[in-house]
């Protein structure tokens, strides 16, 4: 009778633990990896901008900010974002602090890409050794960091900026989409 | 020539172990600082390619890593802190090989069970097959009782005939 009920147990306890894996693995995008950065502080950076001026993310403090990882290469995700980020940096102009940082791009592609989808009043990041990138443990272009006003990376997002994606992350940092 | 056989086993069996242990505890060679940036790299995982390390790849994201690891390792940090330093912006997703036991364990417990499985499996055909064979052996014994049985009683008949 025992053994009888031993066996009946076996089977769930084997099945189950590996269903539950298996759904909650499979449920998952591959495509998202989740950020160490999130609940921690921005990582610092300063150094040249696209104009050749010089910034630094001390200049951030007491004002949530979106830092914005793109290239003029990456279409059509970055052209696709483009305008979200027009509209944002014009209709939240005193604050928001919106920053932009280059990867592996030059800046007169950079600039090309502005001439032609629009020009920006936000700063960008020239980044061309990669070290911006490697602080932020970027996979590639477009990633959008989202920071509160404290300085605490409240999110991450991985490919273009859409207006649904804007609507779920902009109250992390205290902004209303 | 037979009897020798299992202590020349043992031996090799024991030479092979004393191979094994002097080659696993001996203490490497200390790697120069561009053989360990390069066995870090290997170790990481290319940002912006498909299942390559940074040691193989050579987009612009690679470099820049190998740049990093020989930076801060020419500025004395040790593989570890190199290793922890991209894992803090990265995750562990940027290491080729995990580091949670559970990921090493798993085979092995999932190879034990198996194991254990197919023995108990075995063990219980067999002790079936044992089982079967005893019944056997009950039901030929049961057999000659019985005609021994009616033998008995066929003689009686016989003896009473002849009465």
């Amino acid at each position: 009778m025992r053994r009888s009920w031993i066996r009946f147990l076996i089977v769930p306890l084997l099945v189950l633990p590996l269903g539950w894996l298996l759904f909650t693995g499979l449920g998952r995008d591959p495509r998202v990896i989740p950020s160490p950065l999130v609940g921690k502080a921005l990582p610092a950076f300063a150094g040249t901008t696209l104009t050749g001026e010089q910034f630094s993310t001390a200049s951030l403090a007491g004002k949530p900010a979106i830092i914005n990882f793109w290239a003029s290469y990456c279409i059509p995700s970055c052209v696709d974002e483009h305008p979200f980020l027009l509209d944002l940096a014009a209709r939240h102009a005193a604050d928001l602090q919106l920053v932009g940082v280059l990867v592996n791009d030059s800046p007169d592609g950079a600039r090309g890409f502005l001439a032609r989808y629009g020009q920006i009043s936000w700063p960008t990041m020239l980044n061309s050794d990669g070290q911006i990138t490697i602080a932020y443990g970027v996979t590639g272009p477009p990633e959008t960091f989202f920071v509160d006003a404290a300085g605490i990376v409240r999110a991450r997002h991985v490919g273009p900026l859409t207006a649904a994606v804007l609507a779920e992350e902009l109250p992390l940092i205290g902004i209303t989409p | 020539m037979r009897q020798y056989a299992l202590p020349v086993a043992l031996a090799a069996l024991l030479a092979l172990a004393g191979l094994a242990a002097v080659t696993l505890l001996r203490p490497a060679a200390p790697l120069t600082l561009a053989e360990e940036s390069r066995a870090l790299a290997a170790e990481l995982r290319c940002p912006d390619c498909q299942a390559l390390s940074v040691a193989e790849s050579h987009t612009a994201a690679a470099r820049a890593i190998r740049d990093e690891i020989d930076l801060l390792l020419a500025a004395g940090e040790s593989p570890d802190a190199v290793r922890r330093h991209f894992t803090d912006s990265y995750g562990e997703w940027i290491l080729l090989s995990p580091t949670a036991p559970i990921a090493w364990w798993m085979p092995v417990v999932a190879l034990l069970i198996g194991v254990v499985g197919l023995m108990a499996w075995l063990l219980r055909g067999r002790r079936r097959a044992a089982e079967a064979g005893t019944s056997d052996a009950s039901a030929n014994v049961g057999d000659e009782l019985q005609q021994d049985e009616l033998r008995q009683r066929v003689r009686d008949e016989l003896e009473r005939l002849d009465a």
